[in-house]
């Protein structure tokens, strides 16, 4: 077991650069900045909630989230609005958002 | 932090819907509206007074025709498990 593991490489340079520092974060961040912003967010069926005033309120750590002034687009069509919405964490596929951070 | 109303969290937006009408939209092609008396952290949820909109869509021959039937029945009292939920919307607060 003791010498299975891999030789140490050759090359004892530099480590690898860091990640460039412009605008990366880590997905956490990435939620955290989206909170009271606009958003487009689609679920796995494909449904999509979007609006020109659609406003992500909060979320939390099953990425349930509350929604406000949202529009229910099917396939391109606007199904139902809602003044607030809460969608359950699990149907979510994606959050866009819809505004600079 | 949202100045406008007084949620810090999804679940929030349920609390302050007990004892009013909601809306709710389920797996399935199905939703639901009534009287929100209980709910966990599963979104399992009790309601009362529940009338249920189940959406029937035509399928002749593998593709799904334009026109959509739809069904509704109501029931005095429903416990909803919570993984059938997708959506839930209170009444406007505005």
């Amino acid at each position: 077991m003791a010498d299975s593991t891999p030789p140490p490489p050759a090359d004892d340079q530099s480590p690898p650069p860091p990640p460039p520092q412009s605008h990366t974060g880590s997905p956490t961040d990435f939620l955290k900045g989206v909170v009271g912003k606009r958003v487009i967010v689609r679920l796995t069926s494909g449904v999509d909630y979007r609006g020109t005033t659609s406003l992500l309120s909060c979320l939390d750590g099953y990425m349930n989230i509350a929604l406000e002034q949202t529009e229910e687009h099917v396939n391109g069509v606007v199904t139902n609005r809602y003044g607030d919405a809460f969608i359950r964490g699990n149907n979510v596929l994606y959050i866009s958002a819809a505004e600079a951070l | 932090m949202d100045p406008s109303s007084g949620i810090q969290e999804p679940f929030d937006l349920i609390r302050l819907s007990l004892s009013e009408r909601v809306f709710v939209k389920l797996r399935g092609d199905r939703e639901i509206t009534g009287i929100l008396h209980a709910y966990d952290g599963h979104m399992n949820l009790i309601l009362s007074d529940v009338e249920e909109t189940i959406m029937l869509v035509d399928v002749v021959d593998g593709v799904a025709e334009g026109e959509v039937k739809v069904a509704k029945r109501k029931m005095e009292m429903l416990f909803v498990r919570g993984d059938g939920v997708i959506l839930v919307s209170p009444p406007s607060r505005t």
